[in-house]
C-alpha cells in the first residue's frame, strides 16, 4: 500500500525517493512476505496474508513489523511460501493454523519453527534460507529477482529495489542508438519464443517509415504448461513498464500497449494498477521526467484464443477484428497495428531491459552461451518432484534442470523426454539430458526453445498420445484461415485417432510425415507451419511406440485404453471385492480370501477396476 | 429497448467508440449481461457503424464469448498439458455423461456453465478445476462430481428447471 | 516486342515487356529462367502472368483484396542458400528476384494443398477441373470434416459482399474447423439483397442461388437468404432482386415514376411490346 505519493519531475527525484524509501526510519524492522501469485493464491496464501496482516497490526511490539503481499516465489510445488525477515527464513506449505506459530516465533521471538523448514528429501537436510535449497542454488534470479520481494501493487517498492533508475538513465544520458547499441551488446534474443535478435527489431523500427509507432508486450501466453510471463507480469509489472518505456524512447513511440490473455484476471489486475501508478508519479504521461518524451500504455485483454500469440493476430485482434494472421513478406516492424511500424516483444524480453541498461549490455553478454546471452525463464512442470518456475544462464545443461533443481522425477519413476517449446516444440529423450539448453541446441534436436515451458515425462507417458494432445489442442486454436493448418491437422488427428484407437495402418507414419512437410512448407503463419512439430520430433525419438500401436495394437507406456489389458496381481489382492462390484460388465470373479480374477474375454477395458482399487493390485500389462 | 441503449451507450462512451476496442466493448457487454444478447449485439453494431457480420465473427471466434446466457455458476476444467497427463479429459467426459453437458454449454437446469480452457498456469495442481473463481486442485473424476453435486441451483436457474419440467 | 525464343529448352516462352518509364524502380522478376520486369509492389502472380506462366489461384480474384489463405498458389523463391516457398499471389516485389513456379518443391507444395482442398469439397465439379490441369486426379486424403462441406473458405464470398457491394450480409463464424461462412446467427440475412455476386465469384460453386417461382424469391443457399424479386406484370416472369433493384437505382439516381414503369416488363415481353408499338413494319430491299 502506497502511504506517500509524488509526482517525479527529474531521475534525480527517483534516487533521492529511493533513498528515503530505505533509510533506516522508513523500513519496517521486520517482514513476512506472503506469496498470492496464483499457484500459492490457490492453496489459501491470500488468507495467510490477511492473517499476517492481523497478527501485524495487533502486534504490541516496539519495532515496525509489516506483512507484504509479493509475487511468485517459483517454488509452486511447496507453496504457500512465506519468507520472514530479517534471516530471509523460507517456509513452504504453510497452512493457517501456521500463522500464529510463525508470528509468535519467528517474527517476534526470533526462533525457527523446524517443521516448516524445506527439506531435501535425499539428504534430509533442513534449508532456513533459499539459496540453500538445491531448486534455488543453480538459478541465476536476474528477471525473477524481485518476485518474492516486492509487493507487486505497489510502485514504492519497486523503486526501493532501483527500479526505473535505468529509465532515468536512459532518459537523461543516452541516446536512442545507444540504447540500441548496449542491447546489441547484450545480444539479447526474443523470449517468446521466435528468438529474433531484440536489437535488430528496435533499429529496423526505429527506422522504418511512418507514424505514430507503436510497442506492444505480448502477453498472451498461450502455451499449456507455460506460466513464466503471467509470474513477471503478477510479480512484477513495473519491470515491463519499465522496459517499454526505454524501448520506447529507442524507437520512437509514444504509444503501448500490453496484450494480456484474459484467463490470467491477477496479471491484468496488477498491471492496470502499476500503470494507474506510474502516471500518478509522473512515469507515464506526457513530458516524463521534464523531458520532451511522451509515452503511455494501454492495456487489452484477450478474447481466449491462442492464435493472438502471433504477433499480426495479436495485431488483428488490437483492431477490433478476428485473430486471424497475415502474411509478413512485409514485416510489422514496418507496417503492423493500423499499418503503422510497430514493435512486438513478450512479456519477459521486456523484463530484461532495465538490467541491461543498468548493469552494462557486456555484463549480460557474459551470460550464457555464444549466441544466446542471458538467462531464460523456464516453467518446470510435470513427472518432476519441484515443479515450479526456474531462472537458468542459457547454456545449463537439460540435466542440471531436471535434476539438480528439479529434483528429478517423482514417485521414483524415470526420465522419458522432456517437451519444449510448447505446441510449436517437441519431445527430447533421455539420450540428449546433457545438451547444453540455448536457441539453437534445442532447435537441432528438432524441438525449440519457445517460450519456455519445460513438460517433464516419464515412462508412464505415451508419447503417441503427447503427440495427439498437441495436435488436438492446435486443431481447436487454428484460426482456421489457411487449407494447410484448417484441413492438415484435422487430417493429422484423423490419423493419430486411428492409432491410439488401435486402428493404425502401415504407412500412418509416412503419411503423417508428409503432412508435416507440407504444413511447414505451405501454412501462412507459425502456428501452422511448426504444428507438426510435436508429432516429428517424437517419431524421430519414439518410432518403436507409433510402430507398437501400429503393427501391435499395442501402447507399450498402457496409457491408450484397449491398448493394454489389466490383470489382478494376486499376491497385492486382499480380496475386498470393490473392483468386483464395481465392473461395468461383471468380468471379475473372485470370493472373500480368494484373489480376483479379470475374465480377459469380458473385460471392456474401462480401467474402472483400476481407479478404484485400494491397494493398487490392478495393474496395467 | 431503452435499457439496451443504455448500456450500449455506456459501454460504446467509455471507449471513445473506438473500432480497435470492440472486443474489450464486447467483454464488458458479456460482463454486465453474462452473454452476448443478440439485441444488444444489433444495437453496438448500429452504434459503431459496423456491419453486424463482423462482431458475429468477433463473438464465434474467441472462446470467452457466449450467445447463450450462462449457468448459475462456472466451472472451469483446465485441459493444459499437465492436466491433460494426469488425466483431465476423463474428469471432463465424467461431467459431462452426469450433468448431461457438453464443454462451452450450460447444463439445462442452468444450475452450471461448463468450459474447458487451455493451461490456467497453475500446473503444479494438476489436474485443476475452478468454480465460480475458486480453484480446486488435483481433482479426480470423484471429487469433481461431489463438487457439483453440492453446487446450490439461485433463482434463474430453478425458474429455468420448472420450465424444462413442465415442456417435459 | 514478342520475343518468342524457343532455344532449345534453354529460355522458356515469354512475352514481351511494355516499356516502362526509367523514373521508378523496376525490379526484375525472373521465373523459370523467364525475365519480366514489373512495377515496384507488384506481385508474383503479376510477374507470371507477364511471363505467361500459369500459376493455379482459387482465393485470388482481381477485384476484391487477397489473403492467400488457401495457399494453392505457392512457388519458391531464392534466399540464395536456400529457396523459400511463398504464396505468388501477394508476394510484393520490391527487388530482383529469382522465383521458381515449375521446381519440383512448388510443384509438391501445390499439389499437397490441392489434394486437401478435394477432401474438403469432393463434390465440386469446378475444384476437379482445376486440379486436373494441375495434374492432380485424385486426393489421397478422406473427407473429414463436418461443417460446411465443399466450402473451402476461400473467402471471395464475403470480400465481395463487403468490398464491393457494401452489405457485409455474410462473414465468417467461428475457428478452425468449425469455420464457416454464414450470416449472422445463421439466420437469413437481413442485409442480403439477393444480389447473386456471392454466387458468382465462388470458386468451387457451392453458393448457390435459386429460383422460388411460387413465392417469387430468390434464394441464396446455403445462407438461406431470400429476397422478393420483380416480377413481369405480362408473363409473370421473375425479372432481378427488388433491392438489388432499389440500390442500382438510388445509386444511378433514376427513381423516377416512369423508369419504374418500365421495369414493369421482363426483357423478353419488352421487346415483343416494342414490336407491337411499332405496329406493321416494312423491310425492303433495295
Amino acid at each position: 500500500m502506497i502511504s506517500v505519493s509524488t509526482r517525479f519531475t527529474s531521475g534525480a527525484d527517483i534516487d533521492k525517493f529511493a533513498k528515503k524509501l530505505n533509510s533506516k526510519g522508513r523500513k519496517a524492522a521486520k517482514t513476512v512476505r506472503v506469496c498470492i501469485g496464483t499457484g500459492c493464491a490457490a492453496k489459501g496464501s491470500r488468507r495467510l496474508y490477511e492473517l499476517f496482516c492481523e497478527a501485524a497490526e495487533q502486534s504490541d511490539q516496539d519495532v515496525r513489523i509489516e506483512a507484504k503481499c509479493v509475487g511468485c516465489h517459483g517454488f509452486c510445488e511447496r507453496g504457500p511460501i512465506v519468507v520472514v525477515e530479517p534471516g530471509e527464513i523460507l517456509y513452504q506449505r504453510v497452512e493457517e493454523p501456521d500463522v500464529a506459530e510463525i508470528f509468535r516465533e519467528t517474527v517476534v521471538g526470533g526462533r525457527i519453527v523446524e517443521r516448516l523448514l524445506y527439506e531435501d528429501p535425499v539428504t534430509g537436510k533442513k534449508a532456513k534460507k533459499a539459496d540453500e535449497i538445491d531448486f534455488y542454488k543453480v538459478q541465476e534470479r536476474i528477471v525473477l529477482g524481485n518476485n518474492g520481494l516486492i509487493d507487486p501493487t505497489t510502485i514504492t517498492d519497486y523503486i526501493a529495489e532501483g527500479g526505473y533508475t535505468a529509465f532515468a538513465k536512459v532518459l537523461s544520458s543516452m541516446t536512442p542508438e545507444e540504447v540500441i547499441s548496449q542491447v546489441e551488446v547484450a545480444g539479447l534474443r526474443g523470449r517468446g519464443g521466435g528468438g529474433f535478435p531484440t536489437a535488430r527489431k528496435w533499429r529496423s523500427c526505429r527506422e522504418a517509415k511512418g507514424s505514430p509507432k507503436y510497442v506492444i508486450c505480448n502477453g498472451d501466453e498461450g502455451d499449456p504448461g507455460a506460466f513464466m510471463d503471467r509470474s513477471i507480469m503478477e510479480g512484477n509489472p513495473h519491470s515491463v513498464i519499465e522496459g517499454m518505456l526505454i524501448g520506447a524512447y529507442a524507437i520512437g513511440s509514444e504509444q503501448g500497449y500490453i496484450y494480456v490473455r484474459n484467463e490470467y484476471p491477477l496479471a491484468v489486475e496488477h498491471l492496470k494498477m502499476a500503470i494507474s501508478q506510474a502516471r500518478e508519479f509522473g512515469l507515464l504521461g506526457k513530458n516524463i521526467l521534464g523531458s520532451s518524451f511522451s509515452f503511455d500504455i494501454r492495456i487489452n485483454r484477450g478474447g481466449g484464443a491462442f492464435v493472438c500469440g502471433e504477433s499480426t493476430a495479436l495485431m488483428a485482434s488490437l483492431e477490433g477484428r478476428t485473430g486471424e494472421p497475415r502474411a509478413k513478406y512485409i514485416h510489422t516492424v514496418e507496417s503492423g497495428l493500423r499499418e503503422k511500424p510497430t514493435n512486438l516483444n513478450n512479456v519477459e524480453t521486456w523484463a530484461n531491459v532495465p538490467a541491461i541498461i543498468n548493469r552494462g549490455g557486456e555484463w549480460f553478454a557474459g551470460i550464457g552461451t555464444e549466441k544466446s546471452k542471458g538467462t531464460k525463464v523456464f516453467s518446470l512442470v510435470g513427472k518432476i518432484v519441484n515443479t515450479g518456475l526456474v531462472e537458468v544462464p542459457m547454456g545449463i545443461t537439460l540435466r542440471q534442470i531436471i535434476e539438480e533443481i528439479g529434483g528429478g522425477i517423482r514417485d521414483g519413476r524415470s526420465f522419458k523426454a522432456v517437451q519444449t517449446g510448447g505446441p510449436s516444440g517437441g519431445c527430447i529423450p533421455a539420450e540428449h539430458l546433457d545438451a547444453r539448453v540455448d536457441f539453437d541446441e534445442l532447435t537441432k534436436l528438432g524441438s525449440m526453445m519457445g517460450s519456455g515451458g519445460m513438460i517433464v515425462m516419464d515412462e508412464d507417458t505415451c508419447m503417441v498420445k503427447v503427440a495427439k494432445y498437441f495436435t488436438e489442442f492446435l486443431q481447436k486454436e487454428s484460426c482456421g484461415k489457411c487449407t494447410p493448418c484448417r484441413e492438415g491437422l484435422a487430417q493429422m488427428l484423423y490419423i493419430l485417432d486411428r492409432i491410439t484407437d488401435g486402428e493404425g495402418q502401415v504407412g500412418d507414419v509416412e503419411r503423417l510425415e508428409e503432412l508435416a512437410e507440407l504444413l511447414e512448407g505451405t501454412a501462412l503463419c507459425a502456428l501452422g507451419k511448426t504444428a507438426a512439430n510435436p508429432i516429428i520430433s517424437t517419431i524421430r525419438y519414439f518410432r518403436d511406440e507409433y510402430d507398437a500401436h501400429i503393427k501391435e495394437k499395442r501402447c507399450p507406456a498402457k496409457e491408450c485404453r484397449g491398448l493394454f489389458r489389466y490383470e489382478i496381481d494376486s499376491e497385492a489382492c486382499k480380496a475386498c471385492g470393490i473392483c468386483m462390484k464395481n465392473c461395468p460388465v461383471d468380468a471379475i470373479t473372485g470370493d472373500k480370501k480368494v484373489p480376483h480374477v479379470i475374465n480377459q474375454e469380458k473385460c471392456t477395458l474401462c480401467g474402472t477396476c483400476w481407479e478404484k482399487c485400494p491397494f493398487a493390485a490392478v495393474l496395467k500389462v | 429497448m431503452a435499457q439496451d441503449n443504455t448500456i450500449i451507450e455506456q459501454i460504446v462512451d467509455r471507449y471513445d467508440a473506438e473500432v480497435g476496442m470492440l472486443i474489450p466493448m464486447m467483454q464488458d457487454l458479456q460482463a454486465e449481461c453474462g452473454y452476448l444478447p443478440v439485441d444488444h449485439l444489433h444495437l453496438l453494431a448500429k452504434r459503431l457503424e459496423l456491419p453486424l457480420s463482423r462482431l458475429y465473427a468477433v463473438a464465434t471466434f474467441y472462446s470467452t464469448f457466449r450467445l447463450a446466457p450462462k449457468g448459475a455458476h462456472e466451472v472451469t476444467l483446465c485441459m493444459g498439458t499437465v492436466c491433460y497427463l494426469k488425466g483431465a479429459n476423463v474428469i471432463s467426459e465424467a461431467i459431462s455423461r452426469e450433468f448431461r453437458v457438453e464443454p462451452g454449454g450450460t447444463t439445462r437446469d442452468r444450475l452450471f456453465s461448463f468450459q474447458a480452457v487451455n493451461c490456467v498456469g497453475a500446473c503444479a495442481l494438476a489436474p485443476v478445476m475452478v468454480v465460480d473463481g475458486q480453484y480446486y486442485d488435483g481433482v479426480t473424476p470423484d471429487s469433481a462430481l461431489e463438487i457439483l453435486h453440492n453446487l446450490q441451483p439461485d433463482e434463474e436457474s430453478t425458474e429455468a428447471t420448472a420450465k424444462e419440467a413442465k415442456r417435459d | 516486342m514478342h520475343a518468342m525464343r524457343d532455344l532449345l529448352g534453354e529460355m522458356p516462352v515469354c512475352r514481351g515487356v511494355k516499356s516502362i518509364r526509367k523514373n521508378y524502380p523496376v525490379p526484375t522478376v525472373t521465373i523459370d529462367g523467364c525475365k519480366v520486369r514489373v512495377r515496384k509492389d507488384a506481385t508474383i502472380l503479376e510477374a507470371a502472368n507477364r511471363a505467361g506462366i500459369w500459376i493455379p489461384t482459387l482465393c485470388y480474384h482481381p477485384s476484391v483484396s487477397t489473403d492467400a489463405s488457401c495457399r494453392l498458389c505457392m512457388v519458391e523463391l531464392d534466399r540464395g542458400e536456400w529457396r523459400q516457398l511463398v504464396t505468388a499471389c501477394n508476394y510484393p516485389v520490391r527487388r530482383d528476384i529469382v522465383v521458381y513456379v515449375s521446381s519440383e518443391r512448388a510443384k509438391k507444395a501445390r499439389r499437397g494443398v490441392m489434394e486437401l482442398l478435394l477432401a474438403r469439397a469432393p463434390e465440386s465439379k469446378e475444384l476437379k477441373v482445376l486440379a486436373k490441369r494441375m495434374g492432380v486426379k485424385e486426393t489421397r486424403y478422406p473427407n473429414v470434416t463436418e461443417s460446411q462441406r465443399n466450402c473451402i473458405l476461400c473467402g471471395l464470398c464475403v470480400q465481395v459482399c463487403e468490398e464491393i457491394i457494401g452489405k457485409a450480409a455474410i462473414g465468417f463464424a467461428g475457428r478452425g474447423v468449425d469455420k464457416a461462412v454464414a450470416a449472422p446467427f445463421r439466420q437469413p440475412s437481413e442485409d442480403c439483397i439477393g444480389c447473386g455476386a456471392c454466387a458468382a465469384i465462388c470458386p468451387v460453386g457451392t453458393i448457390k442461388v435459386r429460383f422460388h417461382e411460387d413465392e417469387k424469391e430468390i434464394e441464396i443457399s446455403p445462407f438461406k437468404s431470400r429476397v422478393k424479386m420483380l416480377v413481369c406484370q405480362e408473363c409473370g416472369a421473375l425479372i432481378a432482386s427488388t433491392l438489388v433493384n432499389e440500390q442500382a437505382l438510388t445509386k444511378a439516381n433514376l427513381n423516377s415514376e416512369e423508369f419504374r414503369e418500365r421495369l414493369r416488363l421482363c426483357p423478353k415481353c419488352r421487346r415483343l411490346q416494342t414490336v407491337a408499338n411499332l405496329g406493321s413494319v416494312t423491310f425492303g430491299k433495295k
